[in-house]
């Protein structure tokens, strides 16, 4: 792990506070390497492209152009970009949308130095925080057609049945678990497997929610014939 | 409506009072016996007479026979009459045959000396009254073919003091057999028919009005049926031992009069002309009647209250007729076609019975039939009357389907404003409690977060808060702010999610400090015993205190495990956070930690609850217990 080429962390954070604050974080780690901090979602965007970082933590409240503008941007440029939203309360709708949108974690705005490092790395080994707001919201999320396709009568006649739920069954326990508060070791105890283990399923979860929400984008505008 | 009326009734009466006139009429002028025009039959119009009461028949030569009219009355109690006649050849219509089409007194019928027939007849303890036609077999044995003599014998009626040999017809078999049926049908088939009928539908029609005794029309058909049934029986008992004829006399009478009167109320009734003074003098003179009967007998003064009954039966179809032409409903105009019909009828009779010079001038030959029509009348007018009210309850009927069916449509509208009026006051309770909460919320959120906001920015501003001390208020501040946000996350009341982020926050926080956490939340969605569910305010406080508790064993409490439990205890709510740490210890310093406890107690209050400090070994127990209310009994608050 030590023989590892550095983390690249990009930041982009209006707050210069927080800036700060994470910048901290990152250059207080041995292993990770800070490749810009940046206040508006242009330059953000600017760097992104000219040098692309392993971890991206983006505000989603910028000045100039929305955070998930920045988030989409790079799941699809450079979709070995982990992107980290940063958010007060972990239960925003704004985290919902960002992992739609290509996120693959949340990091709370409070977190101490040692937790923000602690998240990025864990991003990088293939792990993905979650909190019991998200699992509920994901699980709704994924429960029965999209309203949209209800709303509709083409879509009704054709209804969705070739795509019941992406999510396996021990995904959905997973996030069942989780919905009623229990810490990850809590769930890697019941359902025995390492805590590893279900950081990575989290992080499926989020890449199949991303994949979900942008067939079901494709979809409807194929429904609206903008495709 | 009057359209109405009309078009039902025309449907139901009109092709019933036609059948029944033509009933009537055929069998009225039916002749009931043809003349012997061919010399198939033999009709006689005279026949030679002998009154005396001699039960021996008198010689042929005895000076005392006298050449009289047949079918006339005869001064005497009891008489004998002689016929000659010389018997048609048999042909195809049969063996010879006498037809006698009444014998009112009895008596005894021989041929050539031979008895023929023997009706009882009237004696001191018999009366008879001989209604029914004869039709006699001629004996071939003691018929010759010429110079045939028939010799009858014939009594006085019951009451009366005259006899009368009715018209006799000799003839074939099959040439009167069916003269003989029509006759037999009409004085006394359907009498019989109208004895049993009218008393069956009388009876259940009175049994109708005793339980609907405001169908007065229904009581006063059911009474008029009933008395003409009882009336009839008089051409269908022939004979009665004197003493009860006597009663039988009284009850005839009686039955008379009071169809008359009965049928009188009915008619003003429907006229719409019920006056309380016309009925009670009506039935006042219906009850002098047997008052009469039983004081006087059947003398002058009884025949005086019967010629009034005519009087008031005329009254009665004067009434009828002009209520038809003032109301021209079918109903009005069916009842004084039959009632005139009635009293036309009663007239006939009453000329027929007393040998009216006017019949026999009109009608010669059709008084000596005795054909009485009253009873056929009498039956037309029960049947229009009963077909009226079986239309009138078809129509009740129909109306009260009607008021169902609207009254169905009624109640349906009205449970359809009753649901749209009970949505309202439900959206209106539901936005009333979500702004009750919002309030408890803001209020919530002044008091706690705002207070000690402005408390640290004023203590800040003296300088007397180092960075520590600013941070650890800041993170309180925001603890507060993230409680708040996930009880008011649960926007559909769901605790699970609630307490799932609170406990994730937590479980995350209290193990990044090295404590192990130990979590037992068992809050159903419906809580036990019927009591009211946690409201997202209650959450609030319940989660303060948790968190307050937690806080308080994170900062000072050196704990290295904590368990955090909150289960319903019957309908009592209890929270218990026990760490195994170095106890309550000394008192906190002035300041925040007291006020930390104060501010849990007030939580506690506002759930109605109470909240103690237990020394646990080793550690500390904070114990909340609150008993929650039923939902419509107010809960206990602060």
């Amino acid at each position: 792990m030590t023989d590892r080429k550095p983390i690249g962390v990009l930041i982009v954070e209006d707050e210069p506070e927080f800036i700060s604050r994470f910048s901290e974080a990152v250059l207080g780690d041995p292993q990770m390497r800070l490749l810009g901090a940046v206040s508006t979602g242009k330059a953000g965007l600017a760097l992104l492209d000219a040098q692309p970082p392993d971890v991206l933590l983006v505000d989603l409240g910028l000045p100039d152009i929305s955070g998930i503008d920045l988030i989409r941007h790079a799941a699809r440029h450079h979709p070995g970009c982990d992107a980290l939203v940063v958010t007060m309360f972990a239960d925003d709708t704004h985290v919902i949308s960002s992992i739609e949108a290509g996120a693959t974690g949340y990091l709370l705005k409070d977190a101490s130095a040692a937790r923000i490092a602690a998240a990025i790395h864990e991003v990088r080994e293939g792990g993905s925080p979650i909190s019991p707001s998200i699992a509920r919201r994901v699980l709704a999320r994924f429960r029965g057609p999209a309203p949209a396709a209800t709303a509709l009568p083409a879509a009704a006649a054709t209804p969705v049945p070739d795509e019941p739920s992406p999510l396996s069954e021990r995904e959905t326990e997973l996030l069942r678990l989780v919905a009623k508060g229990f810490s990850f070791d809590a769930v890697a105890e019941v359902l025995s497997i390492s805590p590893h283990t279900v950081v990575a399923h989290v992080k499926n979860i989020y890449r199949k929610l991303a994949v979900h929400s942008r067939g079901e984008a494709v979809h409807e505008a194929r429904q609206m014939g903008l495709l | 409506m009057r359209h109405g009326r009309w078009a039902c009734c025309e449907r139901g009466l009109a092709p019933l009072l036609a059948a029944w006139l033509l009933l009537a009429a055929g069998m009225a002028w039916w002749p009931p016996a043809v003349a012997a025009a061919d010399g198939q039959a033999i009709a006689p119009t005279h026949a030679d007479l002998i009154v005396t009461d001699s039960p021996a028949p008198p010689a042929g030569d005895d000076p005392r026979w006298q050449p009289r009219p047949l079918a006339q009355d005869e001064p005497g109690r009891s008489a004998w009459y002689r016929v000659r006649f010389d018997a048609p050849a048999t042909g195809p219509d049969g063996p010879l045959v006498l037809y006698l089409p009444y014998f009112y007194g009895g008596g005894r019928i021989l041929l050539n000396g031979a008895l023929v027939a023997e009706v009882p007849h009237t004696t001191a303890t018999l009366r008879v009254r001989w209604e029914r036609p004869l039709l006699l077999l001629l004996p071939p044995a003691a018929l010759q073919a010429q110079g045939n003599l028939l010799l009858v014998q014939v009594h006085a009626e019951h009451q009366g003091s005259s006899v009368s040999l009715p018209r006799l017809e000799v003839g074939g078999q099959n040439r009167l057999q069916p003269v003989f049926e029509r006759r037999l049908l009409v004085v006394r088939t359907l009498p019989i028919l109208t004895w049993v009928a009218g008393s069956v539908v009388g009876l259940l029609v009175i049994f109708i009005w005793l339980r609907r005794r405001d169908e007065v029309l229904y009581g006063l058909f059911g009474l008029a049926a009933l008395l003409w049934a009882q009336r009839t029986s008089t051409f269908v008992l022939d004979a009665l031992p004197t003493g009860t004829w006597e009663a039988w006399r009284l009850v005839y009478l009686l039955c008379t009069g009071g169809f008359v009167l009965v049928m009188t109320l009915f008619v003003l009734n429907l006229a719409g002309w019920s006056r309380r003074g016309v009925t009670r003098a009506l039935l006042a003179y219906g009850a002098i009647g047997p008052v009469v009967f039983l004081a006087a007998g059947e003398g002058p003064l009884m025949r005086a209250w019967t010629a009034g009954l005519l009087l008031v039966g005329l009254g009665m179809a004067a009434v009828a007729v002009w209520a038809a032409w003032r109301q021209r409903s079918g109903e009005t105009v069916a009842i004084a076609v039959a009632v005139v019909l009635g009293v036309a009828a009663g007239v006939h009779d009453q000329l027929v019975a007393t040998r009216s010079p006017l019949v026999m001038q009109w009608l010669p030959g059709w008084g000596d039939h005795h054909l009485f029509l009253l009873h056929h009348a009498a039956n037309l007018l029960l049947l229009v009357m009963g077909v009226l009210l079986a239309l009138r309850f078809v129509r009740s009927l129909h109306a009260v389907e009607e008021a169902n069916r609207t009254l169905e449509d009624r109640v349906r509208q009205r449970e359809g404003e009753i649901a749209v009026s009970y949505q309202r006051i439900a959206a209106l309770q539901r936005e009333q409690a979500a702004t009750d909460e919002r309030q408890r919320i803001m209020r919530d959120l002044h008091d706690g977060l705002g207070s000690q906001l402005f408390t640290s920015l004023s203590r800040a501003e003296r300088g007397a808060l180092d960075s520590g001390a600013m941070a650890d208020t800041l993170r309180g501040a925001i603890d507060q702010m993230r409680v708040a946000i996930e009880a008011l996350a649960s926007e559909d009341q769901d605790l699970d999610a609630t307490f799932g982020n609170f406990r994730f926050r937590w479980d995350a926080r209290l193990r990044d400090a090295g404590i192990t956490p130990t979590w037992d939340i068992a809050l159903p969605d419906t809580p036990p015993g019927g009591t009211a569910p946690l409201g997202p305010h209650d959450a609030l406080q319940l989660l303060h205190i948790i968190q307050e508790a937690l806080t308080n064993v994170l900062k000072h409490a050196r704990a290295s495990q904590v368990a955090v439990r909150v289960a319903f205890e019957g309908t009592t709510l209890a929270a218990d956070i026990t760490d195994n740490g170095q106890g309550a210890g000394p008192p906190p310093p002035a300041g925040t930690g007291g006020r930390g406890r104060a501010n849990m107690r007030n939580r506690a209050q506002r759930l109605g609850g109470q909240i103690a400090w237990h020394a646990a070994q080793p550690g500390t127990r904070v114990s909340l217990r609150a008993a929650r209310g039923v939902p419509g009994a107010d809960p206990p608050s602060g």
